[in-house]
This record gives structure tokens, sequence and C-alpha cells, in this order.
């Protein structure tokens, strides 16, 4: 068992105090951040890649406090869903279909402590999923070449609106336009100057780290601006809390196939955490006859829970073994790689195990301490989630562009964020995705060198691209994540949106 | 309306073509050409862009509304204060810049004026020092620096 004992090293590091005092920093965070409502987990990543990396923390440390807060994230949203009504993040959407209607029924700490189990034992089994899964796919991942690497970055983009996806050409404009921004710059392999106008700034390229947090932090402050959201919401007070072993134990069937559905809905390019949600809580639905779903069913709470826990963490797989990510959060830890040196792929178990095996056994720590905090102390976040957006908001804005500003020490990054930002305002405007821009930047500087790696090779023979039965599998699965959203979306979203307005109706 | 989508379809169907010809008038770079030069990426990046915006001048989504122009125009402020914060970071000093674009975002958000200026001095002030100190980042005392 080589896994095994990789992953015993790994613990060796996880359980140094540094790392766990990062796991549980990131903890809290995290939490924090998801139970905010329009602060999800993409968005709070990001403001704090830059601090992470101005206050020169190590790999490891860096990505233990990122991967913490990315889970605490996924334990938060459910915070909004159940006391609100309002989903942090959009994957928590389905669990405000059970949870609210318990709340209001007076079983608020019941629900939150149901769907915090949940989330544990989502989290805990897709953590479990990666270990087994990940370094098989390292390991297949090592046959690629740089042609197969040119159509898995296709495939990424391709997959990335996922099932639901809108219109597949507005995924389509914005990769294109994610790549174009990573196309400026000294060109690596030649030399030659690109959209740089002659601009020193603009040498070294557009950094995306600041790219990010204009586009997600800046633009929803905007937004709360113009919704005059800045009172909140009136939240649903919380009850003492009487849970029996009997509750947990009756939920615990609906939570293990959720965390099981979610990890596959994760792990595959396309899905991500909503349809791995949505699966679960649909499944379970059907599955079990007798229950009043839609009505404050404690299942009901803890099915979509543990799959969007458990699709979080699969969503880590094609990100650490191909670095491909294949959500927004998962996007914005790549970016933390990359500015940090490391790239991912399946180089990363040969060349750098103490990582990824670290930050593997960090996850379980991580996952124990989400679970400790966030059923005895969940009043604390509560009570944070009362206060109103229009005095955290700003301060956000401030965490945010202090970031950037102790990145570099320069005021015209901070003028690069808030022109992001404004970019970001009219594209969410006109409806087009920001994080396939996020992974145009992030992908495009590799995804260039593997197209002429591979061009050079065969001596500038396009069919070098479909030569390999790899390949061709590789451009078939892009085509059909393209194509199928068009015909199978309606229907899902169709379907999604019956489950809610007949939750309306009761 | 289906407005938005048609204007923004047309902007991106010019960068679109700009872009591309610009790639074209790149410099062949030292040792002649290649089988794939700097410029083959972003040409076939400005075929996607061209495509998908024709796409979506001739096949637009339904608008999202706009904010009414008073709106904008409060947005363009709020931009604004954010620009002259960025600003005067270093001339004036982290602690009274932000403690005003705080005050002031905060306000706008529809905050008291007192609450906002107290959200505001202190929460700059705790973040000054919890950067200097704990965090040992430098930010510029400016103005308050004897």
């Amino acid at each position: 068992m080589d896994t095994m004992s990789l992953l015993m090293q790994g613990f060796a590091i996880a359980l140094t105090p540094e790392s766990i005092m990062f796991a549980i920093i990131g903890a809290i965070l995290g939490t924090l951040i998801g139970a905010l409502p329009g602060l999800g987990p993409a968005n709070g990543v990001a403001i704090l890649i830059p601090l992470a990396f101005s206050l020169g923390l190590s790999a490891t440390s860096s990505l233990i406090l990122l991967t913490s807060v990315y889970a605490g994230a996924m334990y938060g949203g459910r915070i909004s869903s159940i006391l609100l009504n309002i989903p942090g993040d959009e994957p928590a959407m389905m669990t405000c279909l059970d949870g609210y209607p318990m709340a209001v029924k007076g079983k608020a700490a019941e629900a939150l402590a149901i769907s915090a189990i949940a989330s544990f034992i989502g989290s805990f089994i897709a953590t479990i999923g990666l270990v087994i899964l990940a370094p098989i796919l390292a390991k297949f991942a090592l046959r690629f070449g740089p042609s197969e690497y040119f159509a898995l970055f296709a495939l990424a983009f391709a997959t990335l609106g996922g099932i639901t996806g809108k219109n597949q050409f507005k995924t389509l404009m914005a990769a294109a336009i994610g790549l174009m921004i990573a196309t400026v710059g000294i060109d690596i392999s030649t030399g030659v100057q690109r959209f740089t106008f002659g601009t020193l700034e603009l040498f070294e390229g557009v950094d995306f780290i600041i790219a990010i947090v204009g586009l997600f932090a800046i633009s929803e402050l905007l937004f709360f601006l113009e919704r005059h959201a800045g009172d909140g919401l009136k939240q649903v007070a919380v009850n003492k809390l009487k849970l029996t072993a009997k509750d947990i134990i009756e939920v615990l069937p609906a939570s293990f196939r959720g965390a099981v559905l979610g990890f596959v809905a994760g792990v595959l390019p396309g899905a991500g955490a909503s349809l791995g949600s949505f699966m679960s809580y649909t499944l379970e639905k059907r599955f079990s006859d007798k229950g009043e779903f839609g009505k404050g069913d404690p299942r009901g709470v803890a099915a979509p829970e543990a799959g969007n826990n458990g699709a979080a963490s699969g969503a880590l797989v094609p990100m650490l073994t191909l670095g491909v990510p294949g959500s927004g959060t998962t996007a914005v830890l790549l970016a933390m790689l990359i500015s940090l040196n490391i790239s991912p792929g399946p180089m990363l178990f040969q060349q750098n195990p103490d990582l990824v095996w670290g930050v593997i056994a960090a996850m379980f720590v991580g996952n124990f301490v989400l679970l400790l905090l966030n059923i005895p102390m969940v009043g604390i976040f509560v009570k944070l989630l009362s206060i109103p957006p229009k005095y955290l908001m700003p301060i956000v804005t401030l965490i945010a562009s202090v970031g950037i500003y102790s990145v570099s020490h320069s005021a015209l990054d901070l003028y690069f964020m808030v022109g992001f930002g404004v970019l970001g305002y009219i594209l969410r405007k006109v409806d087009i995705p920001l994080v396939p821009i996020i992974l145009g930047m992030l992908l495009g500087p590799e995804m260039e060198s593997s197209l002429r790696h591979a061009l050079v090779l065969s001596d500038g023979d396009w069919t070098v691209l479909f030569n390999s039965g790899l390949s061709i599998g590789l451009w078939t699965v892009a085509l059909l994540g393209l194509i199928l959203p068009i015909i199978v979306g309606p229907l899902v979203r169709a379907k999604m949106a019956r489950a809610k307005a007949a939750k309306k109706d009761d | 309306m289906r407005i938005n989508d048609r204007v923004f379809g047309m902007l991106m169907l010019i960068l679109a073509v700009a872009y591309g010809w610009e790639a074209t008038q790149f410099p062949i770079p030292f040792g002649g050409h290649e089988s794939v030069g700097p410029e083959t990426f972003p040409i076939m990046l400005s075929i996607i862009l061209g495509i998908s915006s024709i796409y979506m001048i001739v096949r637009p989504d339904p608008d999202e509304k706009w904010a009414p122009s008073a709106m904008l125009i409060e947005l363009s402020v709020v931009v604004l204060a954010m620009l002259a914060f960025a600003w005067a970071i270093e001339p004036i000093g982290f602690m009274p810049a932000a403690a005003i674009v705080v005050s002031f975002l905060s306000w706008r958000m529809g905050a008291s004026i007192t609450k906002s200026i107290i959200t505001g001095v202190t929460s700059s002030v705790f973040i000054f020092f919890l950067f200097n100190t704990v965090l040992e980042l430098a930010l510029p005392l400016g103005l308050l620096e004897f």
C-alpha cells in the first residue's frame, strides 16, 4: 500500500502545530465567508490569496490554509440557506428547499446540526475518494503528450458551463477573452512583445490575482449597491438544540448516498457541486417514499449538503492531477498554486509528494475541525451573519485592496483591480460567465505552449492534434460538453425550477 | 429588449478583429519563421471570439435591466472613490484614506452618517495595526508620519 504510507507522511505534515493552526484559521474564515450571502467561496479564496502570498507562507501552509477556507465555505453556505432562505453560494440552493422550512418550524438548530454532520460525511467520503482516485489518475495522465494536453484544456473550457449552462457561446466568448488577456506580455519562447503597446507595466502580463479579486469582489460590491441590499435580510431565530442519536441515525443513509453522488459529480468535468447537490436531493426524494420533502424533512437537508461537500472535494481531483479545475473555486486554488510556482498536474504527485499528501491529510484534519466548529459554535457564526452588509461589504473591500496592495506596493495594481471590477460588473450584466475568463488567464500560457510543442514536434502538421486515441477521446468529450447542454440544459433547468416552484406552492 | 447582447457582441467583434490584426503585425522573431509563431494562438483566439460575438449579435438573449441612470451615476462615484483611495494610500497614508473610503461606502450602502464613520475609523485603524504589527506587512503612514 504505497498510497497508505504516503498518506501517513502527509499526516505527519498536517499534524504539526503550524499546519493545524492554519487549518483552524482557514476553517473559521471559510465558514464566515460561506455564510455571508454574496461572498461565495471563489470570492473568499480570491481575497485571501494575495494575503497568503505577501505573508510569505510556505506553499504547504498556504495551500492548507486555502483548502480549509474552501471546505469551510462549503460548510458555511448552508447557514444562510437555512436561516435566510438565501443560498450563500449556488450549490447551497437545494439546502434551502428543506432547510428553511425546518427553520420556520422552529427547528433551525436541528437543521444546522444535521447539515453540519451531513457536510462532514460528504467531505470525509469524498476525501477518501480523492485519496484512492487521484494517484491512479495522476499515473494515467503521465501518458499525456502536448497534443493530449491541448485537447484536455479545450475540454476544460468546453465543459465549464456545465450541463446546466445557459448559453454555450457566452462561455466560449468568456474563455476567449481570458485567453486573450493571458497573451498580453512578452512571449516566453520568442521574446516578442505582444499587445503591450510599449507599456513597461504590461511586459510581464496581467496579474491574474488582481483580475480575480477585481472581477469577483469589486463587482459584487457594485451589485450590492445597486440592489440596495445594504440592510440584509430577516433571519429566522435559532432555537435551542435538541438532537437525539435517533435523529442522526435517520439521516445517515441519505448522507452517504449524497456523498457518493456528489463526489462523482465533482470529479466529472462539467457537472460540479450544483448538479451534485441537485442529484442527491432528487434521488433522495425518490428513494424515500414517505417523507415530507419540501416541508422540512431532515433527509432533504442532509442529502444535498453531503452532495455539495462531496462534490467540492471531488472537484480537487482533476485540479490536482491534471491541472484542470472543474469549478470557479478550484480555478482560484489553481491560481494560488501557479503563483507559488507549483505546476499542478501528474508531475505534482512525483515531484512534490509532501505537498500533495500534506494537503490531503490536512483536508481530513480540517474536516474534523469544521465539524467541531460548526456544531457547538454555530451561534457565533449566526451572530456575525446578522451584521448587515452595509458595514461588512466596505470592510471586505478594504481587506481585498490591502491584500492586492501589499503584494507589490503599487497603486497601479489597485487601479487595475477597480478596472477589472467595472469590467466584471458589465460582464455580469450581459450574462457572460466570469469563471472561464479566470480559467483562460490561468491556463492560457500552458495551453499555448502545449500547442506549440505539439506542432513543433510534428513539424507544423496540424493533424497531430487528433492522431492518438486518447486525444480523439478528449476532443469527443469536449465536443459533447459543448453540445449536450444545448439539448439537455433546458430540461434540467426546468426540473430545478419546478422543484423550487413546487415548494412555493405549499 | 435584446439590445445589450447586440451592443456587447458588436464591441467584442471589433475587439476580435483588432486583436487578430494586431497579431498578424508581430515582428518576425529572431531565428526566422517557425511553424507556430507568437501569432498562431492569438489568431485562433480572435477567430473564436469573432464567431461567438457574431452569434451573440444574431441571437441575443433577453436583456437584464440596467440600473436607472441615477444609480449608474452613484456607481461611478463609488468607482471614483475607490480609485481615489488607491491614489491616496501613499501620499495621505493608509489610515486616513481607508477611513474615508470605508465610511463613504458604508454611507452609500445605507448606513447612517455617524455609524458609517465609526465603521470606517475602527476598521481602518484595526486593519492597519493588524497588518503592521501582527502580520508585519508595512502599510504607509502618510500624513501621520512624524
